[in-house]
């Protein structure tokens, strides 16, 4: 079969284009004296490399070239594409009542969820990380959540507040713990908490499992080293555990702070932005001029402006733990 | 952009190539197999059955009949409808992606007060002439015609009807000394009855609302508005008049139920998710609820259904549901007519809809035959008549959006600062004019 | 860290406590799939009504089950096949963009998921791939390599060098090399990818919505979502508890059956920073 085919393509072209040839013709009678390009190490680089540039390239970048287009474009969803309006979406953008707010809640939340899942992720992994009986038990327990989609786990927890169908009041309420029934997604704080206890839950397990790495590769003659000299257990922790869990807490603090600026679905699934708007994020906000609103235009210029920003932000955050770590 | 615009016409091309002899086929498949349909008629005023396949597409909020629908014309037609069930949440976007890359399906139905929208962006093609020609296409409902209908041209035709309506609890309404064949007939004889039932205490509660849910309001609360005979829009559906002095009196209404507890707690957060599912549980005196749900209760429960009252009496009702339309990119127009046609014929109505207590799409038909077993349904049946579709291009990020300006009018004039209402009315015709 | 001072007894009343709140609401949507409520298929009592409504949604459980997995396992092949590949070349090949390539896969988490779909849909449309099983797992495949990469690279970079070495010495071209050494040195790592890209195309809900437009060819959360609402959206709680049910425990057994092998994937590529 391959035979036949490298045959084939030669007889049309008797003079023949190297270049184009199959490598399993000539080239492997050429490798004895001199390495052909296809050989050197750039070159087989390339080759591994390139089906996560075809990937990126054609479903990253091509679309992303695309959300710049309709960003500067009058662009509604229902009747698409009429014609160059720049900078009109992303003027419109900025004067949007919610924006501000919208903003300003999307911080809130980031700095809430980062460090209570931080400080519960690492308090888990102190607990669960040396091998007593029972311990993985308690591993797997802490983690089974993480195998939950953030949909389901949304909706589970949709369930869970309901007012009707919810378990959660009803018990507190027969534990004398409260009078009434509690409203868990009614005042914004309260729908904020209850947003954040839901990540948590589904997180904490995942988080607990990249800082529990991180504790088994500090070596424990460090930490008998400390005991010789007579440190207490938080001096231990303080000044040995902390700074050599530093590269794994960065990169739950890095994956923790870009995942909740993006925060959406659970917002979509529980409160739908409300009460009275106050528990709108920037994705909810794009995902309304997009879906609701049906102005494509829109909800691209805001994205453009997302993603400007968490690149920055995490540059500067690369930078700042580079330049620390050495 | 034009090579693939050549690209998607040859694939095109390809496709219905493929399609005709799909159809060649499934004719000669017919001969074989002996031929009982006489329905060979290729146009006229149904359209062709030539044994074409049909995509659809629907909410998930009406499924139930679409479902209906669709299981009984592929059982009697060549043609072969396949329903997409979409989540109804998300419709707007997935309609959206579509119209975008003009992939919509051949036949789409749509939220009735959506429809504007998507027929002033050019969504769906002009049935005018078809439905002129149709014996009964003067007999339907008139509120969704309406809304169908952009410069004289018609695009739509009503496919499922949801009305708003009152469920009240008889078993409740005895234990608490009401009669339970009166129900209210004004917002105040509503009011006293719901507070009446609320007194039995317990896990009773007189009444109950979506209060976070800007649909539900629309739905529930603007037949009040206009049993008084007063309007929230202006004709064009580019105005609101949600501050008139009728429609204060409505919110106060719910203003004191909210405040005197005579809700089921959580009326304040509730989003739409749950607020059907109360009152089957037996506890709530009195709520208005979509029409549809009269099929959903349980057998045990001893309710009636009465119309929405205005706060001195008068009745109305919000004639909700959707309506259907052929997308204006579908190759197979005459065959998405033939389904639409046969969907308003007298058995699609009656066989179909009616016998699973669902609102007939024809005013002709309000009596049929299954109706008359149910006065409930009779009733329901009537009052769509009196009942009105509201008309804007802009309604559903005005009303239906969770964060759009109604809710805030609604949750400010119940919940909140009562006298913000004036602003949030100026705020809603922004949006509407927007 | 050494002991925590803490006795046996203060330690399993907390471990115990968190577990418990862990596992109360897994535990509550479980009884609830099976619990009466009104309005639901369950009526009253217990029983499977709910599971038994489920079943028999629209184009049926089992439909849907083998669209999920269909999907997954596409997704789970692709990005097991394209982070394997790249993550060895980032780790082992200098070649010019690498740098550039790298971050910009790991861009791919920045930007929201809603505003690529629509551009996504469009460019699927171009290649006739809209409403296939397959266009789904290829965007699907797109958002798990980031991960999938950076995973790959740690992993093929703490695989000691010597090891490839004397394997090219001894004439094997890297492809050799790279299936016959180093694949084993990095299975750990391939399960951990795998299992996380399973997990994200088994329940992703917003791109199929969008991408998929055919109820024959839906997955799974997507028909749980279409059954949660009836009228005016109202939800049924008990047949969309025994929809996360349904599709967690996949999940979960999957998670408990692999968990020995990617537990060794985070240690031994051990996500340096």
């Amino acid at each position: 079969m391959l035979l036949a085919r490298s045959r084939g393509s030669g007889s049309p072209a008797p003079g023949g284009e190297p270049a184009s040839r199959s490598p399993f013709g000539g080239g492997r009678a050429r490798a004895a004296h001199r390495v052909p390009w296809w050989r050197t190490r750039p070159a087989q680089g390339i080759g591994y490399a390139a089906p996560t540039a075809l990937f990126v390239g054609v479903f990253f970048v091509v679309p992303l070239v695309l959300v710049g287009r309709i960003s500067l474009s009058d662009w509604p969803l229902l009747a698409g594409n009429r014609g160059f309006n720049a900078p009109d979406n992303f003027t419109e953008a900025a004067g949007d009542d919610l924006l501000w707010p919208s903003v300003r809640f999307t911080l809130t939340y980031t700095a809430l969820v980062t460090v209570l899942l931080l400080g519960l992720a690492l308090l888990l992994a102190l607990l669960v990380q040396e091998t007593r009986p029972g311990t993985g038990l308690f591993r797997t327990v802490f983690f089974l959540p993480s195998a939950l989609g953030l949909a389901s786990a949304s909706l589970l927890f949709l369930g869970m507040y309901s007012p009707n169908v919810g378990p959660i009041s009803p018990l507190l309420e027969r534990l004398g713990v409260v009078d009434e029934p509690v409203s868990f997604l009614g005042t914004p704080t309260a729908a904020l908490w209850s947003t954040v206890a839901l990540i948590v839950w589904k997180y904490a397990g995942f988080y607990m499992l990249i800082l529990l790495v991180g504790l088994q590769r500090i070596p424990q003659d460090v930490y008998e080293a400390a005991r010789m000299d007579g440190a207490g257990r938080w001096q231990t922790f303080r000044s040995i555990t902390l700074p050599l869990l530093r590269p794994s807490l960065a990169l739950t603090l890095l994956l923790s702070v870009t995942g909740s600026l993006l925060a959406f679905d659970q917002f979509f699934i529980l409160t739908k932005g409300g009460p009275d708007n106050s528990t709108m994020t920037v994705v909810s906000l794009i995902y309304r001029e997009a879906f609701q609103r049906l102005d494509l235009g829109a909800a691209a210029a805001l994205s453009v402006v997302v993603l400007a920003v968490l690149l920055i932000l995490n540059v500067a955050q690369f930078r700042g733990l580079r330049g620390t770590d050495t | 952009m034009n090579t693939t615009d050549v690209r998607r016409r040859r694939r095109h091309r390809a496709l219905a190539a493929a399609v005709g002899l799909l159809t060649v086929t499934t004719a000669l498949a017919g001969c074989g197999s002996g031929g009982n349909g006489s329905t060979e008629d290729k146009g006229g005023v149904m359209g062709p059955d030539d044994g074409a396949n049909l995509t659809m597409w629907t909410r998930a909020a009406t499924q139930q009949q679409s479902q209906a629908l669709v299981k009984a014309y592929n059982k009697s037609h060549k043609n072969k409808v396949q329903l997409t069930v979409i989540p109804t949440d998300d419709y707007q976007a997935k309609v959206g992606a579509a119209a975008g890359s003009k992939s919509l399906p051949d036949i789409l139905a749509s939220d009735v007060v959506f429809v504007p929208n998507y027929t002033s962006s050019g969504l769906y093609a002009d049935i005018t002439d078809r439905l002129d020609a149709l014996p009964y296409g003067k007999e339907l409902a008139p509120a969704h015609m309406a809304a169908g209908t952009l410069d004289g041209r018609k695009y739509t035709v009503p496919h499922t009807i949801d009305s708003s309506v009152l469920f009240y609890n008889k078993t409740l309404y005895k234990k608490a000394g009401l009669d339970p064949e009166k129900p209210p007939t004004t917002l105040k004889e509503w009011d006293e009855q719901a507070r009446a039932v609320d007194k039995l205490g317990g896990d009773v509660n007189g009444t109950f609302f979506g209060g976070n849910c800007g649909g539900c309001g629309v739905f529930t609360w603007w037949p009040s508005i206009w049993a008084a005979g007063q309007e929230v829009m202006n004709e064009d559906g580019t105005a609101a008049t949600l501050d008139s002095p009728v429609a204060k009196e409505v919110y106060a209404t719910y203003r004191g139920w909210a405040q005197d507890d005579i809700t089921a707690p959580g009326a304040a957060e509730e989003t739409g998710a749950t607020w059907t599912g109360l009152f089957p549980k037996g506890t709530i005196g009195v709520m208005p609820m979509p029409s549809t749900t009269l099929g959903l209760m349980p057998g045990d429960l001893d309710f009636g259904v009465a119309a929405i009252p205005g706060p001195d009496g008068g009745q109305s009702t919000f004639v909700g549901g959707d309506s259907l339309g052929i997308s204006a990119n579908s190759k197979k127009a005459g065959q998405a007519w033939n389904f639409l046609a046969w969907s308003l014929g007298d058995e699609a109505q009656v066989e179909v809809l009616a016998a699973h207590k669902d609102i007939v799409a024809r005013t002709d038909l309000a009596e049929n035959k299954y109706a008359k077993e149910d006065p409930r349904q009779v009733m329901i049946n009537t009052l769509v008549a009196k009942g009105t579709t509201p008309f804007s291009q802009k309604f559903g990020q005005t009303f239906n959006d969770p964060n759009g300006p109604w809710l805030a009018l609604m949750r400010d004039a119940v919940f909140g600062d009562p006298s913000k209402v004036d602003a949030d009315n100026k705020a809603i015709t922004e949006s509407l004019k927007d | 860290m050494k002991p925590h001072g803490l006795g046996r007894t203060p330690y399993h009343v907390l471990v115990g406590g968190l577990a418990a709140l862990f596992l109360f609401p897994l535990a509550w949507s479980a009884w609830a799939s099976v619990s009466g409520q009104p309005g639901t298929a369950q009526q009253s009592g217990y029983g499977l009504g709910n599971y038994r409504s489920l079943l028999h949604y629209d184009a049926g459980l089992a439909q849907y089950l083998w669209n999920s997995t269909v999907v997954s396992l596409l997704t789970v092949a692709l990005t097991l096949l394209v982070s394997l590949m790249g993550g060895y070349a980032f780790a082992r090949f200098t070649f010019p963009g690498k740098n550039a390539l790298f971050l910009l896969t790991l861009a791919i988490l920045m930007v929201p998921y809603a505003t690529l779909l629509i551009p996504l849909y469009v460019l699927l449309g171009d290649l006739g791939l809209q409403n296939s099983l397959f266009g789904l797992s290829l965007v699907l495949t797109v958002y798990q390599l980031p991960f999938a990469t950076f995973m790959m690279r740690i992993s093929f970079e703490s695989v000691p060098r010597e090891l490839e070495e004397s394997a090219l010495v001894d004439g094997c071209g890297t492809a050799q090399a790279l299936v016959r050494i180093l694949l084993p040195a990095v299975w750990p790592g391939l399960v951990t990818v795998g299992l996380f890209a399973f997990l994200a195309a088994w329940n992703d809900f917003i791109a199929p919505l969008i991408l998929i437009s055919d109820s024959a060819k839906a997955p799974l959360p997507l028909a749980i979502a279409n059954l949660r609402q009836r009228s005016m959206g109202a939800i049924d709680y008990g047949t969309t508890e025994a929809g996360v049910v349904v599709l967690a425990l996949p999940c979960l057994v999957l998670f408990l059956l692999l968990q020995r092998h990617y537990i060794r994937g985070f240690m031994s590529g051990a996500l340096k920073g």
